[in-house]
């Protein structure tokens, strides 16, 4: 128990005024960048980095670990109050988190969401002291054919999001492919569907996309008073009842696992990890059937997993010194800065300070509970803005983000196009999850495709012959196999199929 | 209690320097000609072609605060990350050439999208006036710690005895990793396999360590702690000097290969610019970099300082393109 007595000594660092302030500091700066959609952390930590320098390193470390953090918990609360996904990693959110929102139920969704990061977090820190290395270790296991055949299991579970028509459903997840194409073709070195616009070389950048689809979207059906308005929850709707926090459970349970181990491998964003969260309570909560109308699930499993992930690809820094997602890297930036080299020798070089940081990450969770749980109050009064003026805010608030993305215009054009597909898509009842799905997975999945083939040589046999990648694939074809069978049976019982997203 | 306000008076100022940051936009135009010996004037516009945090931007981050102090001016940085830098480097083409725009120049970046047609860039060679370096960070060769390779020999030995069977990753098509094979593959007949991770660094790093690539190709400085940690040992740097980060290795052409590749930084104007603001930045930039403080605040970002002037950097330029085009069949037809 050598780390527990090293950890009981960050704490006393951690737990210091300064240091405490610091972690506060990070974790309302985080949540404020993490509002606006297109400035994320990321670019926040980036920014605040030179004015850190001035500061003590294990300051100067909480404080960007908290941002980080926090970052995650600002998306959230745009995704379920205004459906506007602050990040990739909470767009799924809003799927049900907003329908919480239309219901008056903004308060449980948030507060859930808080709770279950904590949980999430906690739990993934928790490994990060005392099985950090056999953990790095498993994850460097998913080399590229291995995470080619996970995300196929992701690609298995769209199955459960498409809904009731499965036409729809594949029109949309088709789209979310196609666009996840454009770009630079990653072997060949070719621009493909990009019309020659530069702009498109590395893709479309999906903040945009999801902004303009769920934010845009929204505001479009809502303007013909068609679609229903969120309304402010009252007080005694603000904490989750017996029976949210009972059917919550299992779900942060599922994501705080699915987050932690894809936190694990190097180099992938936890945007993967709340999808797979949410495909996965499609697939497996008791109450899937109410999934997209608003259940509690599909808040606390997504929101769970991305801070489980975002803690566990702490664990690659601190013992490989690889930086697992862009957030991660600029984190370490400040580590180098500080003349720090994140890795396995910091532990013995500098054991005070590491284990100071890895303190002020319990401590940052917990804060961020605290902070947050009676914040929700505060933000849910945004939904008593009078809608009229609220519309108008939301509409700028959209263009800006798009547009602090990469500082381009070019990206409003591309969020307002898919706000009018948006809108096009929730007048003839086309589901937006599998988009969002696909869009995600897509570029990662050909990568990984690639990288294989050129492993390989060419040979698809190296799926097969890794044994992890095998054991992917057969439960990918698992699951495909289940739902077609089920979703056969059910027809054939009569029974009513999914409901809609 | 001091340090402690200070801090939180740093903390304050970050938070509204975020938020002026991000919404920051292109500002220029207007009038405050330069050529009349009081430039700067009015605030100057750095535009970086990546995301904020990586290592461009973090050079380019350090250079202008410095900067800011040695030109007593207001020093913008936008960052406009997408298609390699393309987009900067329209943006920067299109500028007026008046001084208050300028852009942080990669290489191959730079070079690349002007020789590859395919990316229909609209801008060329000339359409810059180069200011001043600031990194040139070498690409290394790293192999695992077990290996039987111990030297750039033993590499090149092996990958002739058995072409194409051994793997080494890149950071992309036709990045200074894949012009680092082509030209190894051109100088010494050893034909080694590209693995391309467009994702950059961080996933050629993961996958080597996984066993999943046998050779690691990648920026010397970034090499260093992964040499630390007993993960990786490198056993050849592509430089005619040996890096200051790793001292004890070799180079390929002490060992008898003529393989020079890096990636390298700096900045630089639109064409047009008058002369005497080029050369007042590009002193004031050679000044900073001079500085062992400096210096040693660019060593901990893991980014290796090495000046050069306008007119030296301007034929660097040409000699770094002719080198490119002349390996581009080779890229383009490994693939």
């Amino acid at each position: 128990m050598e780390s527990f007595s090293f950890l009981i000594d960050g704490f006393a660092t951690a737990l210091s005024p300064q240091n405490l302030l610091f972690a506060l500091v990070g974790c309302l700066l985080g949540t404020i960048l993490g509002l606006l959609p297109g400035i994320g952390s990321t670019a926040g930590m980036a920014i605040l980095i030179p004015l850190t320098l001035s500061m003590d390193p294990a300051g100067a470390i909480i404080m960007l670990a908290a941002i980080f953090y926090g970052g995650a918990y600002g998306g959230t609360i745009t995704s379920v109050l205004l459906n506007i996904p602050g990040e990739g990693e909470s767009a799924i959110t809003c799927l049900d988190g907003y329908q919480m929102t239309l219901r008056g139920r903004a308060g449980v969704a948030l507060t859930t969401a808080g709770v279950g990061s904590f949980l999430g977090g906690t739990v993934a820190t928790i490994a990060l002291v005392f099985a950090a290395q056999p953990l790095s270790e498993l994850g460097l296991q998913i080399g590229p054919p291995e995470f080619f055949s996970l995300i196929l299991i992701g690609l298995a579970l769209l199955v459960g999001l498409v809904g009731r028509s499965v036409l729809m459903g594949l029109i949309s997840a088709c789209l979310g492919l196609l666009i996840a194409m454009v770009g630079i073709d990653p072997v060949m070195g070719e621009p493909r569907f990009t019309f020659g616009l530069p702009h498109f070389f590395d893709g479309v950048s999906y903040v945009p996309v999801l902004v303009g689809l769920f934010g845009l979207g929204e505001l479009l059906a809502t303007t013909g008073g068609s679609a229903p308005r969120p309304a402010a929850p009252r007080l005694r709707d603000m904490l989750p009842s017996r029976v949210d926090a009972r059917r919550s459970a299992p779900a942060v349970a599922r994501g705080t696992a699915i987050g932690g181990v894809i936190g694990l491998i190097p180099g992938v964003s936890s945007a993967i990890s709340s999808l797979l969260a949410y495909s996965t309570e499609r697939k497996l909560s008791r109450h899937r059937s109410e999934l997209g109308t608003g259940a509690v699930e599909g808040v606390a499993a997504p929101e769970t997993a991305n801070n489980s992930h975002s803690n566990a690809s702490f664990i690659p820094l601190f013992t490989l010194g690889i930086p697992a997602s862009p957030a991660i890297a600029v984190l370490m930036g400040a580590f180098l800065q500080n003349g720090l080299t994140p890795g396995p020798t910091l532990f013995t070089e500098e054991p005070d300070l590491v284990w100071a940081v890895i303190a002020s990450l319990f401590i940052g969770n917990l804060l961020l509970l605290i902070l947050n749980v009676p914040l929700v109050g505060l933000w849910t009064r945004i939904l008593a803005i009078p809608y009229s003026v609220l519309r108008a805010v939301i509409f700028a608030f959209v263009i800006i983000g798009s547009f602090a993305v990469a500082n381009s215009v070019a990206d409003i054009y591309v969020m307002i196009f898919f706000g009018i597909l948006g809108f096009v898509f929730r007048q003839v009842g086309i589901p937006l999850a599998p988009l969002v799905l696909t869009l995600i997975l897509g570029p990662f999945l050909e990568g990984a495709l690639r990288e294989s083939l050129q492993i390989s040589q060419g040979s698809f046999a190296i799926f097969i012959d890794r044994p992890l990648s095998l054991a992917f694939l057969i439960l990918a074809g698992v699951i495909l196999l289940g739902s077609v069978l089920s979703s056969s049976f059910k027809r054939k019982a009569g029974l009513p199929a999914d409901a809609e997203v | 209690m001091a340090t402690m306000r200070r801090s939180i008076a740093a903390v304050i100022a970050g938070t509204l320097l975020t938020a002026a940051t991000a919404c920051a936009q292109t500002g220029g135009g207007g009038n405050g000609g330069a050529a009349d010996g009081n430039y700067p004037n009015k605030p100057i516009e750095l535009i970086v072609g990546f995301n904020a945090g990586g290592s461009t931007d973090t050079g380019a981050r350090l250079m202008a605060k410095a900067l800011e102090k040695k030109l007593d001016a207001t020093i913008t940085v936008v960052n406009k990350p997408a298609a390699n830098s393309q987009v900067a480097y329209t943006y920067l083409s299109r500028a007026k050439p008046d001084g208050y725009t300028m852009a942080a120049v990669t290489f191959p970046s730079a070079i690349i999208t002007v020789l590859d047609e395919s990316r229909g860039a609209n801008y060329e060679r000339d359409s810059f006036v180069p200011a001043a370096l600031q990194v040139v960070d070498p690409t290394a060769v790293a192999v695992s710690p077990d290996s039987d390779y111990e030297k750039p020999k033993d590499l090149v030995n092996a990958a002739k005895k058995n072409p194409g069977t051994i793997q080494a990753t890149t950071t992309g098509v036709a990045s200074n990793e894949h012009f680092a094979l082509a030209q190894l593959e051109e100088e010494t007949g050893a034909k080694i396999s590209p693995v391309h991770f467009a994702d950059g660094a961080t996933d050629a790093t993961a996958a080597f360590l996984g066993g999943n690539a046998d050779v690691l190709l990648g920026n010397v400085s970034d090499m260093q702690q992964l040499v630390d940690s007993g993960k990786a040992k490198v056993i050849g740097v592509m430089e005619s000097e040996r890096s200051p980060f790793l001292p004890e290795v070799p180079t390929f052409t002490e060992s008898g290969y003529d393989v020079e590749m890096s990636s390298s930084r700096g900045y630089a104007f639109p064409a047009g610019t008058p002369d005497e603001v080029v050369d007042k930045v590009s002193t004031a930039m050679g000044q900073i970099i001079k500085e062992p403080e400096f210096q040693q605040k660019m060593k901990d970002a893991g980014l290796a300082p090495k000046y050069m002037n306008a007119d030296e950097y301007a034929s660097y330029w040409d000699e770094t393109s002719a080198q490119f085009e002349s390996l581009l069949p080779l890229v383009k037809e490994e693939k």
